[in-house]
């Protein structure tokens, strides 16, 4: 299973509805990209590992490292910024260090968001929510089945790639290749014989078309529901204030 | 390489999600009609997503000794065509953004736009004109990896260079410099890709000739040659 997944199912926020963890991370979200980056950016991010590592109990470890690779990316783009270019050539920009901040600071807090709706929320309690929407419910249909055979077809992977490396199939560049080819391969062959293999099992239970799955109800009102806006508000709040007092200094 | 979350200022993230729209919901259109008419079509749909996410997790050694991960377009729209590729790719990218933290929530239209859209369509296109000019199976399945490869990232760069102009060159100068650093370095990743699609169309085409038949990939009779 992967680590957001897995740690999705194992949080304390597991029972509260989607849709008000949606609140509550959009509402940062909102915060982190629509305030100014200066306070705005570092105040947001503290808010929001205050609310998963605090009042989620996402693991930290987890958390951290799920925030590795879009940490990657945005700090090799943010490098471009420190350079112009024109007609003459290379040459260091001006205020491209202030720009690369303002970015890197807004990426940040807005990561922290997207890690704290995904690590506080299972994608199997979202799809059949959407499925139930008019216009929605083939797509969301056809997601929720790509997210139950994702985690058999990763399983597979996984067995694939363990038994590759105890042929010594990593050893050498031409042996790599072959494997990645063949583990690539292996994937399809066993993804399309299970989607015949359900196939057929379904139809003998007379398929008729729909997929649909009965989803535990949780209630959509209560206390939390009433709190989820708060960070994003207390964001907002905090970053206008300290903008207007050092306008006033 | 995908766009992070809050990369983008907010207007150029919803004007790249109001362009992949029309896109999206054209093949979520044709994929519902697919489904309708052939209800069994909804499980291998299913197993095509599951397949195109883990295409594009698996490490492909790269030319540097590190490893790179494919995009899986130009295979996607090579097997299941643009407009299914189209969704597939955008519920794969929504997945990857929510498991993987690989893109994001706000970015999913610029990064669907890129690797959903304009990658299948020039995959398929390079791939649909080697063809019809006589290039043999292989050989077209290599243009349309390395196409759908390249000019996703190209795409990725455009998309950048347009939202943080530099302060000298303007769109230009910025497209050199995202340019450089992501699409030239992808070249040989490109390359890499081609070279991996062709190997694993080679394996498909003698293990799984019937699944080619069927997704009108390979005609009755190709199977062998």
């Amino acid at each position: 299973m992967l680590a957001i997944d897995a740690a999705a199912y194992r949080s304390p926020w597991r029972r509260r509805h989607p849709a008000a963890k949606a609140v509550l991370a959009g509402g940062l979200l909102l915060s982190a990209l629509l305030l100014p980056p200066w306070p705005g950016a570092p105040i947001t991010a503290a808010i929001t590992l205050l609310v998963a590592l605090g009042w989620a109990r996402v693991p930290p470890r987890a958390f951290l490292r799920s925030a590795r690779a879009p940490l990657a990316f945005i700090v090799t783009g943010s490098v471009t910024f420190l350079v112009s270019v024109d007609a003459s050539g290379l040459a260091w920009a001006p205020g491209g260090a202030a720009r690369a901040g303002e970015v890197i600071g807004r990426c940040v807090a807005a990561v922290f968001c997207q890690l704290l709706f995904a690590m506080t929320t299972p994608l199997a309690d979202v799809l059949p929510r959407i499925a139930r929407r008019p216009g929605l419910s083939g797509v969301a249909e056809v997601a929720g089945l790509v997210y139950r055979m994702l985690s058999v077809v990763l399983e597979t992977v996984d067995a694939v790639r363990r038994a590759q490396v105890d042929r010594l199939g990593t050893l050498s560049w031409r042996a790599r290749w072959r494997s990645v080819t063949g583990l690539a391969a292996q994937v399809f062959v066993l993804s399309f014989d299970r989607a015949r293999r359900l196939e057929d099992g379904l139809s003998d239970r007379g398929y008729t078309g729909s997929l649909a799955v009965s989803v535990e109800s949780l209630p959509l009102t209560g206390g939390f529901l009433a709190v989820a806006p708060l960070p994003g508000l207390v964001s907002a709040g905090l970053t206008l204030m300290l903008t207007s007092a050092s306008a006033f200094v | 390489m995908h766009i992070a979350e809050g990369f983008l200022p907010p207007l150029h993230a919803a004007g790249w999600t109001v362009a992949a729209a029309p896109f999206v919901v054209h093949g979520v259109v044709r994929l519902n009609r697919q489904i309708r008419e052939n209800p069994e079509a909804k499980l291998l749909v299913g197993a095509s997503g599951a397949f195109c996410f883990v295409l594009s997790a698996l490490k492909i050694p790269s030319v540097t000794g590190s490893c790179s991960h494919p995009t899986g377009t130009g295979l996607g729209a090579i097997l299941f065509r643009p407009p299914v590729m189209t969704v597939l790719g955008t519920i794969t990218l929504l997945f990857q953004a929510l498991l993987l933290a690989h893109g994001g929530l706000t970015t999913l239209g610029a990064n669907a736009f890129s690797m959903a859209v304009v990658g299948p369509w020039a995959g398929y296109g390079a791939y649909a004109l080697v063809r019809r000019m006589g290039g043999g199976l292989l050989g077209s399945v290599f243009a349309g990896a390395f196409a759908a490869d390249l000019v996703t990232y190209c795409v990725t760069s455009a998309q950048l260079a347009l939202a943080f102009p530099d302060p000298a060159g303007g769109f230009t100068g910025a497209l050199s410099k995202f340019g450089a650093i992501f699409a030239v370095t992808q070249i040989p990743l490109a390359v890499s890709e081609g070279l991996l699609t062709v190997l694993i169309v080679r394996l498909l085409r003698s293990t799984s000739a019937a699944e080619l038949i069927r997704l009108r990939v390979l005609k009755e009779g190709q199977a062998a040659s």
